[in-house]
């Protein structure tokens, strides 16, 4: 279905932009060919309304339209006015001699002019976009009206919402939700990577001001020896390794428990389930700290080893650098491991439960007959099971992917007020080797306040993800099996 | 799974088989004993005498409820204000499981059983803003908060949990796309309008994702970490949600202290959130396997 649709249609940008331009050159021809009362509509959005004897509709469109420019012209342009320079005037206190005291002057706020400029765009585009779609609809109600037909009184608007135009009613709260809380931020945090904001230009005392392109560069110029580069590069580099290590070891291991429980010689197998499962429904925060303290430079299983002579021996073969502990969470060549194994010990039962749950809705009859046809276990496992699974399960490991890239429980419950870097160009960056990019933007904003490299690493990491999930949708639409298990 | 076809396919007991049976058991008991260990030890570590993490051996040398008791009953204490955090958390958990449920279902039902021209770009736009890191845009939500002065309440947080939750209706839709088609179409035929589908019809089919989305909104606000230490900001004992609240107990200054009581807290926290869990995931198979194999 994909590949006949995706021939006959042009190129998903084009399709946009002709959408554009169709919905554009609809609204100038409804403004040319509609009556008086069309045009004056597109002064004052209800007159067409009221022309029609659509009274509440035109007075809701006059009021939307008034607190619109309110709004826009009122609340919003003295910041937009400022969005070139993002302010000029710095905050310092004056001598008042009437009052006799030090008082604020009217200094600006560069976040809240960001802040506000962006509102006042979007603002702007919602306004153009409903002027136009008014104009549309008072030409279509004015044809209506010519005909003859029905014209739509205020309770059958009413009606609507719940019948026809239904969607709307339900998509309103939560769209205004991700609008306000998901995307306005996310545009001013994009902003934000273009500017000095960082801990000497902290609001509101000081301002803060556009820089261009100079956050990127000296992230990822690759022959800058600034130590963000080299920084970036290496938690780069860490992150998608872990990201794929993570997802394929739980992956692979829960998928394997699953069908090692799930077995016929099995005994008690809900027992085994269960005994997993308690490791799971420990909330992360709890087991992770607690096994952060349990693998301690001075903790518990270093005790043990100690005692039991492995500490020596490590260091005798010289995979320790102490003979006193084994650092565990604290050295990079032991802590990468360690936290991927300590992430299969999180991560596994929860794979195991699901893939426990597609092997019980395996098609029996299908391995009934390979093992009538004579395959052995081995066969049956790769020819059936196997290819079954990554059916079911195929499309969310992209998921998963991206998500173990964004996955700050782990490294960051894991290695917080632990692990410390010995290389000094990390540190200089604020980085360290078991860091993820979002644990490393978390750090700079929340303990450096460097706001516009982490802003630019957020850009960076949505980059990467979408380049991840681009690649596997194109070769999972290449591949498309929809039909083979049916 | 001990079905009469089963039985008759299981081979006679050979000593061979015996033994292979013997040794994967083996095994299994070694991979849940290393499965339980950390359990273990933190059970054994709340009962146990020590204040602080026990560095000597691995169970306790004596056994005491103190720490239950301080935990449950802190008093004035300035680290410890577990009942207050329990009580911060179920709060802010209750109305964003009220909130997210709520968007969740209206969008899924909208993107799974309505057809309208922006339903294909919005489900896009959607995808797309999954992929930058969520807390990026948390950044700026904490500066706006803190504007209109929500930083630091539970107000704030239940905003944040629950503002960006209609983002969230994939598994939702999912369940949805299952639902014979005919059955809304023969509810259209006797004038039924989309609003009596949706509440008559499609939500009491619905049982096990709501279940699903109910049970996973109520538990975000206890397993996180990230947001909370976010918008709570001021040091505040008092303010503080249990994940937040049980990170301060292990960090460098209070670790010595509070080591046993953070144990005993966090076995009083999985306990409800473990049983949950369980209700969970039976009804995530159940939805996610009975819509993607039978569907």
């Amino acid at each position: 279905m994909t590949s006949n649709t995706s021939a006959r249609k042009q190129p998903a940008i084009i399709r946009f932009f002709a959408s554009i331009g169709a919905f554009f050159m609809g609204a100038v021809h409804a403004f040319a060919q509609g009556d008086v009362w069309v045009k004056l509509s597109a002064l004052l959005w209800g007159v067409s309304c009221l022309a029609r004897r659509q009274f509440v509709k035109g007075i809701l469109l006059i009021a939307e339209q008034l607190l619109i420019l309110w709004a826009f012209f009122g609340l919003l342009w003295p910041y937009l006015l400022k969005f070139g320079t993002l302010g000029t005037v710095e905050a310092e206190q004056i001598y008042d001699p009437v009052t006799r005291r030090n008082v604020w002057n009217n200094y600006d706020n560069s976040f809240l002019i960001l802040l506000f400029s962006v509102l006042a765009i979007a603002l702007a585009v919602a306004a153009v976009v409903l002027w136009l779609r008014n104009l549309r609809l008072a030409r279509e109600v004015e044809l209506r009206a010519k005909e003859g037909k029905h014209i739509n009184s205020f309770r059958e608007d009413l009606r609507d919402c719940l019948g026809v135009k239904f969607h709307r009613t339900l998509l309103a709260l939560p769209t205004a939700g991700v609008l306000l809380f998901t995307v306005i931020p996310l545009l001013v945090m994009i902003l934000i990577a273009f500017t000095n904001y960082d801990r000497n230009h902290l609001v509101p005392s000081r301002l803060f001001t556009w820089v261009g392109w100079q956050n990127v560069s000296s992230l990822v110029n690759l022959t800058a020896s600034s130590s963000f580069a080299y920084a970036f590069r290496n938690v780069l580099v860490w992150t998608l390794v872990w990201a794929v290590l993570a997802t394929f070891t739980c992956y692979i291991f829960g998928i394997l428990m699953a069908m090692f429980i799930n077995h016929r010689d099995t005994r008690g197998k809900k027992f085994w389930r269960v005994c997993f499962m308690v490791a799971m429904a420990v909330p992360q925060f709890v087991s992770l700290l607690l096994v952060r303290n349990f693998f301690a430079d001075a903790g518990i299983v270093n005790t043990l080893c100690k005692n039991a002579g492995i500490t020596d021996w490590l260091h005798s073969i010289g995979a320790i650098p102490t003979a006193n502990y084994i650092p565990f969470l604290t050295h990079p060549a032991w802590a990468r491991p360690m936290i991927i194994l300590i992430n299969i010990w999180v991560g596994v039962p929860y794979q195991m439960l699901i893939a426990t749950g597609i092997l019980l809705n395996i098609p029996t009859e299908l391995i009934e007959a390979a093992r009538i046809d004579g395959a052995n276990a081995w066969q049956s496992f790769r020819s059936i099971t196997m290819p079954y699974i990554l059916f079911i399960t195929g499309p969310s490991l992209v998921n998963s992917v991206v998500s173990n890239i964004n996955n700050f429980n782990v490294i960051w419950l894991l290695s917080r007020d632990v692990y410390t870097t010995s290389d000094q160009l990390m540190a200089n960056a604020n980085a360290n080797e078991v860091d993820l990019l979002v644990t490393w933007l978390y750090r700079l904003t929340q303990d450096q306040s460097n706001y516009k490299m982490a802003s630019v690493i957020g850009i960076l990491v949505f980059i990467v993800c979408a380049i991840l999930t681009l690649v596997a949708f194109s070769n999972m639409i290449k591949g498309d099996k929809e039909e083979s298990f049916q | 799974m001990s079905n009469a076809r089963e039985f008759r396919s299981k081979p006679r007991l050979t000593p061979a088989r015996a033994l292979r049976i013997t040794c994967r058991h083996v095994v299994l008991a070694l991979l849940a004993i290393f499965w339980l260990i950390p359990i273990v030890w933190l059970v054994v570590t709340s009962f146990g005498i020590d204040k602080g993490p026990n560095l000597s051996t691995f169970f306790p040398k004596a056994y005491t409820l103190d720490h239950y008791r301080a935990i449950l009953a802190p008093g004035g204490d300035s680290v410890n204000q577990f009942p207050r955090w329990f009580l911060n958390t179920f709060i802010i958990a209750v109305f964003t499981c009220l909130i997210s449920t709520l968007f969740v279902l209206m969008v899924a039902y909208a993107m799974s059983c309505m057809r309208f021209k922006a339903r294909k770009p919005l489900m896009n736009i959607a995808i797309i803003l999954n992929l930058f890191p969520g807390f990026l845009s948390m950044i700026a939500v904490y500066f706006i908060l803190k504007e209109i002065g929500l930083t630091n309440s539970l107000t704030g947080l239940v905003i944040v949990y629950s503002a960006g939750s209609g983002m969230g209706y994939l598994i939702a839709k999912g369940f949805f796309d299952t639902i014979s088609k005919s059955l809304r179409e023969s509810a259209y035929l006797e004038g039924a309008n989309e609003f009596t589908v949706f509440w008559r019809i499609i939500i009491p089919l619905s049982k096990p994702i709501i279940v699903y989305t109910v049970i996973n909104a109520f538990l975000a606000p206890w397993m996180d970490f990230v947001l909370a230490s976010l918008m709570l900001n001021s040091g505040v004992s008092a303010q503080k949600t249990v994940a937040l609240g049980l990170f301060s107990m292990v960090d460098k200054v209070n670790r010595n202290n509070y080591f046993a009581q953070f144990c005993a807290g966090g076995v009083i926290v999985s306990i409800p959130i473990s049983i949950l869990f369980v209700i969970m995931q039976k009804f995530y198979v159940e939805g996610i396997t009975g819509g993607s194999v039978k569907g």
